[in-house]
């Protein structure tokens, strides 16, 4: 190994161990001290970011784009079982661990604002800390076991940080809500892990793909598993149906809804599906699956989007509808892209929380109804909002427009009419929703004179999101050579990536028609919101109420499970507790009937003893044959 | 012409009914007397047995003989024993003399 | 001739016996028993041991029947009990006992007895003299043994109803 490989294993281990340490020391150390916690954190997160980039610097001068590098520390030996703490470096790990650290730094610089005075900040820091490491963990591993330990640890972190505020009830809850939906998605995702290793014999992502490459898996088990690795990326990314606990996790704080809820943890779910791509794309049925819940699930978030009242809310919908539009691009194999719209997504949409957050920190309410004409008092987030809702209408040149629109160019080229058409109307649709939220909160009349724009340790990150959000898509313009797409392009074919004018002019068109529409109604107000609301009717009520989901939940979990452990206990009660009792009733009556035979009477003793005699005569009567000849004849 | 086969039925049945008797009567000088109906069996079959089998050996009467010294010897013992109860507990009845239950 | 005698005496035993198992009164057992003892000296006098016959009226009739009829007396209360006499075992007991008899029964009826043995018929030989030669030489030791235990006997039989001091104080 040269020297630049050691140097880069060396960062692979110590870029998630930074905030590890960083969690250990305020923890056991600086609780009270909450400016100390804060720093603590930052720096730790800070020197991450600054690692990261110099392994990504590594990763740039490596001109082959399949390189990796793997390293095993050896943990548990069953003899021919290994379990390892490794890390594979390739060029995805470089670029999601960039997308991580920016986005946790600035996060966490913001939040030295936005959690001033609270009770918990020191708690916060060590959460958001302990959180960066896990999810620097799952970007690293490189092995499922190990995966699907940061992966539970990341689900950890999620409740803690949803329930951070603890003491209200709709936090806890949305807490636990979180954690039990995920389960299901993890749980399919361990037996997927199970079965696949068990086939395998081994944890390790190559020497999976070596196994299932050389054909040893039959086809409809393969698709089994896959889609079973898959559950674990439905319940984590929110795909449908496991969306229900993204919105309510927004009870958490706002920077907490950015880092976790917008750029990072929900993206692991597409993230893991990148790293497995080689696993996954060997079976085309488990893909089309893939992106059709992908595709449904982003046009599905996308109409609940249109009707809600919580700006926190609508984001939150956002960021199901955009997760669905990176599995949609898995899905259609669009690898390169998918991982894209997650970069660039992750930076907008960080951006568009953390601007929400500061109109909430200003207004203290969530409601976009109670807020109006922001711009004059509050410029930056005005700003910086309106850069991000570019961005993520896909309006050229932002960064939203470039991998946006990479998605429809690889849907439209497989071929699939309805998911084309689905991602298009969504992009109408997201255009829509998010200047409908722009112009009723930042433009009209001033609702509350008291509003100030944030301090600079809050806008500052805004600023530098914002710029992130216009210029980090120039990295994927199709058809230079040093593209992101050659970047992360791991595949064999070559990759066309003509830029396709007719696909791009169309999406800027939908997308400039939903702002437009959006403009007439909200911030024209030539077309009443309340006529809209009439002209749609049920649709309205539907959407508003987000497709009574939660509700159907609730009745099938009181109705049909509820009914299941009903019998459940019926059956532990009265069937497993009465065998039990069975036995100990059975002893005890046997006792009483035998006590019977000592009676101190030695007749029925005599009784006894003969009896046994005569048993012992004839039972060898019988069974001897000898004997029996004696009783039958000669 | 009595066979052997004759005197071992007689002493067959005389040991059924001996013990039937022993199982089954109440007063206790009732079973030593039932007692002596075995031993009257048994000592019908040694006999028999020695005077088909082997009639210049003696070995079976003797035998006998033995049987009925030291069947007198125990019914003695038994009765005095009866005695000594019949002093403690003023009954003769197998059925009340029960003190070895627990 | 001598079967005939043979059944009869068997007759006499095995009703006096069927008779003495079933009797209320416990001191006309003791004399059914009496009775049957007296068939089995009969048997012995037909299979040609004379000594044992005698024996066999002497000590058990003489003896021991006399004796239980001395503590039958001695335990009977002032009133009488006619009680039944059989406890609640009786149907039990008389399935045991005839199933062993049948077995043994049918066990002894199969055998051959005389294929295997030569001659069938008794010895005609009174063997008395016989007897008391054995006793003093073969079986000197099991003699005095057997006089040693009467002697134990009798000081057992004495000790265990004597009359505490005290009781009679």
């Amino acid at each position: 190994m040269e020297v630049g490989d050691l140097n880069i294993i060396l960062l692979g281990y110590l870029i998630p161990f930074l905030p590890l340490l960083a969690f250990i020391i305020i923890v056991s150390m600086t609780k009270k001290f909450r400016l100390t916690s804060a720093i603590i954190s930052i720096s730790a997160i800070f020197i991450s970011f600054l690692l990261s980039l110099i392994l990504l610097y590594f990763r740039l001068k490596d001109t082959n784009a399949h390189n990796f590098i793997e390293y095993n520390l050896p943990w548990l030996s069953l003899g021919n079982f290994n379990l390892n703490v490794g890390i594979l470096i390739n060029n995805l790990t470089a670029i999601m661990l960039i997308v991580v650290t920016t986005v946790s730094l600035l996060v966490q610089i913001y939040s030295i604002g936005y959690m001033h005075g609270d009770d918990g900040f020191s708690r916060f820091f060590a959460f958001i800390s302990l959180f960066s490491f896990s999810m620097l963990g799952i970007v690293v591993s490189n092995n499922l076991l190990q995966l699907y330990i940061f992966w539970e640890l990341v689900g950890l972190c999620s409740y803690l940080l949803i329930g951070f505020w603890y003491h209200k009830p709709e936090a806890s809850d949305a807490a636990k809500k979180a954690f039990v939906v995920t389960r299901f998605g993890d749980f399919g995702f361990l037996l997927g892990i199970l079965i696949l290793t068990y086939n395998a014999g081994t944890f390790n992502f190559i020497e999976i793909e070596h196994y299932l490459k050389a054909g040893n898996m039959d086809a409809g088990l393969l698709t089994i598993v896959i889609l079973l690795l898959f559950c674990g990326a439905v319940g984590k990314s929110g795909q449908f149906p496991l969306h229900v606990w993204l919105p309510d996790a927004m009870e958490g704080p706002t920077p907490v809804s950015a880092l976790i809820h917008a750029a990072t943890m929900v993206a692991a779910g597409v993230f893991m599906v990148a790293r497995l791509f080689d696993i996954f794309s060997l079976s085309s049925d488990a893909l089309k699956i893939i992106a059709y819940i992908g595709g449904f699930t982003a046009i599905f978030s996308a109409t609940i989007a249109l009707t809600q009242d919580d700006i926190k809310r609508v984001l939150a919908y956002s960021t199901l509808s955009q997760l669905g539009y990176m599995m949609l691009a898995l899905g259609v194999s669009g690898y390169t892209a998918g991982m894209f719209h997650l970069y660039t997504h992750a930076f907008f949409k960080a951006l568009l929380f953390l601007c929400a957050g500061s109109v909430i920190h200003a207004m203290h309410t969530n409601n976009i109804w109670e807020m109006g004409g922001l711009h004059k008092k509050m410029p930056i987030t005005s700003i910086t909002f309106l850069i991000a809702a570019f961005a993520i209408s896909g309006i050229f040149p932002l960064s939203g427009f470039w991998s946006k629109d990479e998605i429809l160019v690889n849907v439209y080229e497989s071929g699939n009419k309805i998911l084309y058409y689905a991602a298009v109307i969504t992009a109408f649709l997201t255009a829509f929703y998010m200047f409908r939220l722009y112009f009723v909160t930042f433009t009209g009349n001033l609702k509350d004179e008291h509003a100030h724009e944030s301090p600079a340790v809050m806008t500052v990150p805004l600023i530098l999101l914002a710029l992130l959000s216009i210029i980090s898509g120039f990295v994927g313009i199709p058809g230079t050579e040093k593209s992101i797409y050659n970047f992360l392009y791991t595949g064999e074919h070559p990759h066309e990536v003509a830029m396709n004018l007719k696909i791009a002019i169309s999406s800027n068109i939908v997308a400039l028609s939903g702002i437009l529409f959006a403009f007439l109604i909200y911030g024209l107000k030539l077309i009443k919101a309340e006529t809209m609301k009439k002209i749609t009717g049920p649709f309205y009520v539907i959407s508003k109420n987000k497709y009574f989901i939660d509700e159907i939940y609730l009745f099938l979990i009181r109705k049909i499970f509820f009914a299941i452990t009903e019998f459940v206990k019926w059956f532990d009660r009265h069937i497993v507790d009465g065998a039990v009792n069975l036995v100990a009733f059975l002893c005890r009556w046997a006792g009483a009937k035998l006590r019977l035979t000592i009676n101190g009477n030695v007749q029925s003793y005599a009784l006894i003893i003969f009896s046994g005699m005569i048993l012992i005569i004839a039972v060898f009567a019988i069974y001897n044959p000898e004997a029996l000849r004696i009783f039958g004849g000669r | 012409m009595i066979t052997l086969g004759h005197y071992i039925v007689l002493s067959v049945l005389l040991f059924g009914i001996g013990v039937f008797g022993i199982l089954t009567r109440r007063n206790a000088i009732g079973i030593l007397m039932s007692l002596e109906l075995i031993f009257n069996a048994v000592n019908i079959n040694m006999v028999a047995f020695s005077k088909f089998l082997t009639p210049d050996l003696v070995y079976g009467e003797l035998f006998a003989i033995f049987i009925i010294a030291v069947a007198a010897a125990e019914s003695v013992l038994g009765l005095a024993i009866i005695l000594a109860i019949y002093r403690k507990k003023q009954t003769v009845n197998a059925d009340e003399m029960n003190i070895m239950k627990y | 001739m001598a079967l005939i005698i043979f059944y009869c005496m068997a007759v006499l035993i095995l009703i006096s016996a069927i008779l003495m198992v079933t009797s209320r009164n416990i001191f006309h057992s003791a004399l059914y028993l009496a009775a049957t003892l007296f068939g089995v000296a009969g048997i012995f006098v037909l299979l040609n041991s004379y000594f044992i016959a005698g024996i066999q009226v002497l000590i058990y009739i003489g003896a021991v029947v006399v004796l239980s009829i001395f503590v039958i007396n001695l335990t009977k209360k002032i009133t009488g009990e006619n009680i039944p006499q059989f406890n609640k075992q009786i149907i039990p007991s008389f399935i045991v006992a005839a199933i062993a008899v049948v077995l043994i029964i049918l066990a002894v009826l199969k055998t051959d007895w005389f294929k295997r043995i030569s001659g069938g018929t008794i010895a005609a030989m009174d063997n008395t003299a016989i007897i008391g030669k054995q006793f003093l030489t073969d079986f000197i030791i099991p003699f005095e043994v057997v006089s040693v235990l009467l002697l134990a006997a009798l000081i057992g039989a004495i000790v265990l109803v004597a009359k505490d001091r005290e009781d009679e104080k």
